[in-house]
């Protein structure tokens, strides 16, 4: 699998060179392959969402290198090639939505990319048609709910037609319906569009559904791989201060009490799958 | 306290009317140009003639009157401060005294002088709530930005400084949502923000108002990290999604510009200034 995104020996502290340095990466190893769903999760102050901002250069490295298709974000020259790249979405819609329309706002990546007219329009055109937001494109944002904001941002990321989308923490202040909604945009970016996702989320429900996980603690990650092959890992889980997956709890639960249930189910349909063929 | 129910400043009312269909460039310059109006304004006739056009450009704009009028509710407090101040504090030296209060006496000009006072930041906030109801702050910011763009000859930063503003324009209303939040945050904890003496009552807003300045610098953060990701770097290299174009309703809007013009400053001209 081709790499699009490559963290090799990253550290990154806070205040550097001061007496308050705090470190908040050290030593990442991981990568991001072209074409899947990658989710980062781990506690609050486990440093996902600082090593998001290094994916598209919004902070550099203290020590170590990214490549984001083998250009170097510490090069500033390479900045605006990775930031077209590699586009990026925050938790609170609020304080990313720039203009008072809907629309314009969407426009906004593309106008700064210096883009054609025409080309603007029908990029704009195509974000919102791709994420079905035409019907709020005179809207201005303040009228809209949460989650309708989020694929807003989503949308104005969209648009600058990015490999690859950092989508950090985008439901956090969204109700179950917008959650549900953000994530089925992001899945459907991924396989109809063939855009790489990278998604942070403390929701392990949203992990499910990704291709591959990496789990921080303390700066580092601590684990890596399938979400089948990092939940079976209940001990380590557990100590990351994770949750399990609804599913995943239940059938543990039903494990305890002495069914014969697989201990690698994580999704619903696992779950029912496996309670069908009980007898 | 339903402090966004009140705030109109900064936001736009989509519509489809001739006032809204007008280029920004020329409702900005329309605008300047009754602000300036208003300043030289000096009579009743005058301010007579101003509220009547106004009043027509809220009826042309379709927006609600009482849209507008509870807009001007919050200003109250101010315009009734100054009018006061005006009446007390104002002097020629052959007025007539109206009344005495205290070490204060009210004069018949403090009076006029009040009333043309408010009634001119009355008409001034007027004027700009219109404009921004009916101009979406995009159209704000590309009429603005064109209109200064000569002055990027002599060294100023026109694009980078609308953008600033279009920001602060669209945040008018969240801060007020958040502002809306504190108070009411510190009110299920007991403050009764409306008891005690004035000294007791501007105690409590310390409480309200750090906060609010916290979480505004929090916000301008994260939403220069949101910028500089959607690859924001100035005004440079900026293309625009949508040229602005005059059309023949533009036009007719400066000629009626024109004649209300005309007209204001023979009325300006020819009725002595009450001051």
């Amino acid at each position: 699998m081709k790499k699009i995104i490559e963290t090799i020996g990253l550290s990154y502290c806070y205040r550097a060179g001061t007496s308050e340095e705090v470190k908040a990466l050290q030593d990442v190893n991981m990568s991001v392959a072209k074409g899947e769903i990658l989710a980062i999760t781990g506690q609050n102050g486990s440093g996902k969402s600082t090593l998001a901002r290094h994916f598209n250069g919004l902070l550099t490295p203290t020590a170590g290198d990214v490549l984001v298709n083998d250009f170097s974000t510490a090069e500033k020259k390479n900045i605006k090639e990775i930031r077209k790249m590699v586009g990026m979405v925050f938790q609170n819609p609020d304080n990313q939505l720039i203009s008072s329309i809907v629309e314009e706002d969407v426009a906004f990546g593309p106008e700064n990319l210096g883009l054609p007219q025409n080309e603007i329009k029908e990029r704009v055109d195509w974000a919102l048609c791709t994420l079905n937001l035409e019907h709020l494109r005179r809207e201005p944002p303040h009228n809209l709910s949460a989650g309708e904001k989020q694929q807003v941002a989503i949308a104005g990321v969209l648009a600058m037609k990015p490999q690859c989308i950092v989508l950090d923490e985008p439901t956090a202040h969204l109700d179950p319906r917008g959650r549900r909604e953000v994530l089925e945009s992001a899945i459907r970016l991924n396989r109809e569009e063939g855009i790489t996702i990278v998604l942070l989320t403390h929701f392990m429900n949203e992990v499910i559904h990704c291709d591959r996980m990496v789990v921080m603690d303390n700066g580092r990650v601590e684990m890596q791989g399938t979400p089948h092959k990092i939940f079976r890992q209940r001990e380590g889980v557990t100590k990351m201060g994770l949750d399990f997956p609804v599913s995943a709890q239940v059938a543990a639960g039903l494990r305890r009490e002495g069914f014969s249930i697989s201990p690698d189910i994580i999704h619903t349909e696992e779950l029912i799958d496996n309670l069908c063929q009980l007898k | 306290m339903e402090l966004t129910k009140n705030i109109t400043l900064g936001v736009y009312l989509p519509g489809q009317s001739s006032i809204h269909n007008l280029d920004p460039r020329t409702k900005i310059s329309a605008a300047t140009i009754l602000i300036v109006l208003l300043l030289f304004a000096r009579s009743y006739e005058a301010y007579g003639l101003i509220a009547l056009f106004t009043a027509a450009l809220i009826f042309c704009s379709g927006i609600p009157s009482g849209y507008v009028i509870r807009g001007l509710k919050p200003m109250l407090p101010v315009l009734v401060i100054m009018w006061v101040f005006q009446l007390f504090l104002y002097k020629t030296p052959d007025t007539a005294i109206l009344f005495e209060w205290w070490v204060f006496e009210a004069t018949e000009a403090g009076l006029h002088m009040g009333n043309l006072i408010t009634l001119r930041v009355l008409f001034l906030f007027t004027v700009t709530t219109l404009l921004t109801l009916t101009t979406s702050v995009v159209s704000l910011t590309d009429g603005l930005e064109s209109l200064l763009k000569p002055l990027k000859m002599i060294g100023l930063p026109s694009q980078e400084l609308v953008m600033t503003l279009v920001i602060a324009l669209r945040f008018v209303l969240i801060l007020a949502e958040e502002l809306e939040k504190i108070i009411k945050a510190q009110m299920a904890r007991g403050v009764a923000f409306d008891q005690g003496n004035f000294i007791q009552k501007t105690k409590k807003l310390f409480p309200v108002f750090l906060p609010l300045f916290i979480g505004a610098f929090k916000r301008a953060e994260e939403l220069i990290v949101a910028m500089e990701a959607r690859s924001y770097t100035g005004g440079k290299g900026r293309t625009k999604m949508k040229t602005l174009r005059m059309s023949s309703s533009d036009l007719s809007a400066a000629f009626v510009m024109l004649a209300y013009s005309g007209i204001l400053i023979y009325v300006i001209i020819s009725v002595e200034p009450i001051i």
